[in-house]
């Protein structure tokens, strides 16, 4: 396997009501992590971006980002249907064939001009959920209940996950929502989706975000300290909820267990988790012990911006490294109802 | 995570229509039909787990599957959502669950609403049953909803 | 509603399925939009001169793609309402759900006077079906002023109905060299 970091990441801060366009919103986004990166634009081999043409209501809408690159001598590029996550996995994937060596990865959405109550319906099985329009909020209160009934998790543990969520934001100047807010405060919400409370759920947000991978030694000549992805890996599980079971994330454990996250100790791990009971879920599915610092960023329970908040946790799990000193972090991605497909991709920086 | 903005003077909104009419096949298409007779089919596998709603394949082997067998039209919630407000498109106008319900002689739960008047009466365990839509036409709204398994 | 094999009847196996889906969207529009709208509605259509690579595109936008070099105000520059048509189609419109035409119409990209790009879209009117042809010059028909849309959007290439249609002007067709590197 060839050797690739992540030497840069730019993103715009998460907020509601964006009325640039999703093009606009990019190109500064990617302007930002390509000059961060030092790495020549003309000299980025592969393109690929993540992003869903249902949040902005418009067919082909992914083609009208590309001007945001600049991609003229044309450029070779790829685009994936999904949190820009997983077009970080195609980047990576297109690295290891060794003929090209860096590539520029961006992702956006604006998705508070639809509602995703309606909108992320569309992603349920067509015959059995779609027409009933069992919406994402619902599904998640499902697997929060089936949560609490294992006895292991209580609603006095989701508003803690909520609280400090938010206690954590403000050190994040891109962050949608902070404050000094207690456990208990956030247990007196009310209800969105019983068992859901409103600090249960992350505030949708519009965003755009970008990252560029080097291979080689090359990421050394550029970047100071380089994030390297010494694992990476994503599973999926059965689409309709009832089959799953939904007080674990199998995949999540799979695909940590492949990324070779359990190889040694991780000091930050940055999640998607956009409801509370999820972040608990995947805290054991990763197997993260006490020790672990967990959304140090707020994670998306501070903004979540749909199809971006997945390339952002492992954008803010590189920040760690490249920022803060530190050694080995983790970024996580999550798509589908109930944490149905999951992402995990380890970093460890040099020395 | 309610999320569309207000529309503020200036804006206006635009409706994207995607009107679908879906093949079915023989395995959606018989669950479907057997909603329309009421009765409920699964599909089971060679190990004998029995899916509802029915797979057209075995999800832990891959193998496909064509026996369709019966399942009871009432079963056990295995979890609950309360819904206060029900959204415009939500099956139901009035405040309900959203359920997990494991039908009789089923393996898997099957997700809908239950009809139970308050979050209250609603619990994981609790036996319901089927509330067939007085016209159906074979869809998944054919049942209209579930509601409570009231002792005789 | 669903389908069996023959519509209408009730006994036979269910085959399909349909489903019909509508999601709502709020139009928000871009404040580069809004100033283009604001130059249409007093009769101006502004466009932009990249800084770097000297191209006009019209309408206005936030950077040269080219370049990957931003745009701003000291970059604008007014241009005529005349311009040549580059290629066109003629539709008849089929009457699908939703379809508000009636007879065929002709839509056109149109290079404006010292523009770099064509606009696409753009209806053209005043003149027989059959005798539209690409280098014919045109003009634009403003809607009055009290009729421009407040603010045009992204859609319509921008011009919203600030801009009815283009006619003919009557002067001789530009020669081909003068369009076909704009004709796709």
């Amino acid at each position: 396997m060839r050797d690739v970091a992540i030497v840069s990441f730019a993103r715009t801060r998460a907020h509601a009501g964006v009325r640039e366009t999703e093009a606009q919103l990019l190109f500064p986004v990617v302007a930002g992590a390509i000059e961060q990166s030092g790495i020549p634009r003309k000299e980025i081999g592969f393109t690929c971006s993540g992003s869903a043409d249902y949040l902005a209501g418009a067919s082909f809408a992914f083609v009208g980002n590309l001007e945001a690159t600049g991609a003229w001598p044309p450029i070779s590029e790829s685009h994936v249907e999904m949190d820009g996550a997983w077009a970080l996995y195609e980047a990576w994937v297109r690295l290891q064939h060794g003929d090209v060596d860096s590539a520029l990865v961006y992702s956006s959405g604006i998705c508070t001009r639809g509602d995703m109550r309606e909108v992320l319906c569309l992603q349920n099985d067509p015959y059995y959920l779609m027409p009933l329009w069992a919406d994402h909020v619902s599904l998640a209160a499902l697997q929060a209940r089936a949560l609490l009934d294992t006895g292991t998790v209580t609603e006095a543990d989701l508003a803690e996950v909520a609280a400090r969520s938010r206690r954590a934001a403000p050190g994040n100047p891109d962050a949608q929502v902070s404050g000094d807010v207690t456990a208990a405060s956030m247990a007196a919400e009310p209800y969105v989706v019983s068992p859901l409370r409103t600090g249960d759920c992350a505030p949708l947000a519009d965003a755009a975000a970008a990252v560029v991978l080097v291979a080689g030694d090359r990421a050394r000549e550029v970047c100071e300290r380089p994030a390297w992805i010494r694992g990476i890996d994503h599973r999926i599980e059965p689409h309709y909820p009832g089959l799953r079971d939904l007080t674990t994330s199998e995949s999540t454990r799979l695909a940590a267990r492949h990324a070779g996250a359990g190889d040694a100790p991780v000091e930050v791990a940055e999640v998607t988790a956009a409801f509370s009971h999820e972040e608990l879920i995947l805290r054991e599915a990763l197997e993260l012990g006490d020790t672990v610092e967990v959304n140090p960023s707020g994670g998306a329970l501070a903004g979540h911006a749909v199809m971006v908040s997945g390339l952002v946790r492992i954008g803010e799990a590189f920040r760690q490294i490249h920022d803060h000193g530190r050694r080995r972090t983790l970024g996580h991605a999550t798509s589908g109802p109930c944490l149905q497909q999951n992402l995990v991709c380890v970093l460890e920086g040099d020395g | 995570m309610c999320s569309t903005a207000a529309v503020t003077s200036g804006e206006s909104t635009y409706t994207l229509e995607l009107p679908y009419r879906r093949s079915v096949g023989p395995v959606v298409g018989a669950f479907l039909t057997g909603l329309r007779d009421q009765q409920v089919l699964g599909s089971r596998t060679a190990a004998g787990r029995v899916i509802v709603p029915p797979l057209e394949y075995d999800p832990d082997t891959g193998d496909a599957v064509d026996d369709l067998v019966g399942v009871g039209t009432s079963g056990v919630v295995t979890s609950w959502a309360w819904i206060d407000e029900p959204l415009r498109k939500h099956p139901l106008d009035r405040p309900f669950a959203w359920v997990m319900v494991q039908l009789d002689g089923a393996d898997t739960s099957l997700v809908h609403a239950l009809d139970a008047g308050t979050a209250d009466a609603v619990g994981t365990g609790m036996r319901v049953r089927i509330r067939w839509a007085d016209e159906r036409r074979g869809h998944i709204s054919d049942i209209a909803c579930f509601e409570p398994e009231v002792d005789q | 509603m669903t389908d069996t094999e023959r519509p209408g009847e009730d006994s036979g196996p269910v085959r399909f399925m349909t489903q019909h889906i509508a999601l709502d969207y709020v139009v928000r529009v871009s404040p580069l939009a809004e100033r283009f709208g604001e130059q249409l509605r007093s009769g101006r259509i502004v466009g932009q001169r990249c800084s770097s690579c000297g191209l006009v595109y019209v309408p206005m936008r936030a950077f040269c793609p080219m370049c990957t070099v931003a745009m701003g105000e000291e970059d604008e520059l007014e241009l005529a309402d005349r311009g040549i048509v580059t290629s066109f189609t003629v539709l008849t419109p089929i009457q699908y759900h939703g379809q508000k035409e009636r007879d065929d119409y002709a839509l056109a990209s149109i290079l404006l006077e010292g523009a770099d790009g064509t606009v696409g879209q753009q209806r053209l009117t005043g003149m027989p079906l059959d005798q539209i042809r690409m280098g014919m010059r045109v003009e634009a028909v403003w809607a009055p002023p009290e009729e421009r849309a407040s603010a045009a959007g992204e859609r319509g290439y921008g011009f919203g109905n600030a801009i009815e249609a283009w006619r003919p002007t009557g002067a001789p067709d530009a020669p081909t060299a003068e369009f076909a590197a704009h004709v796709l």
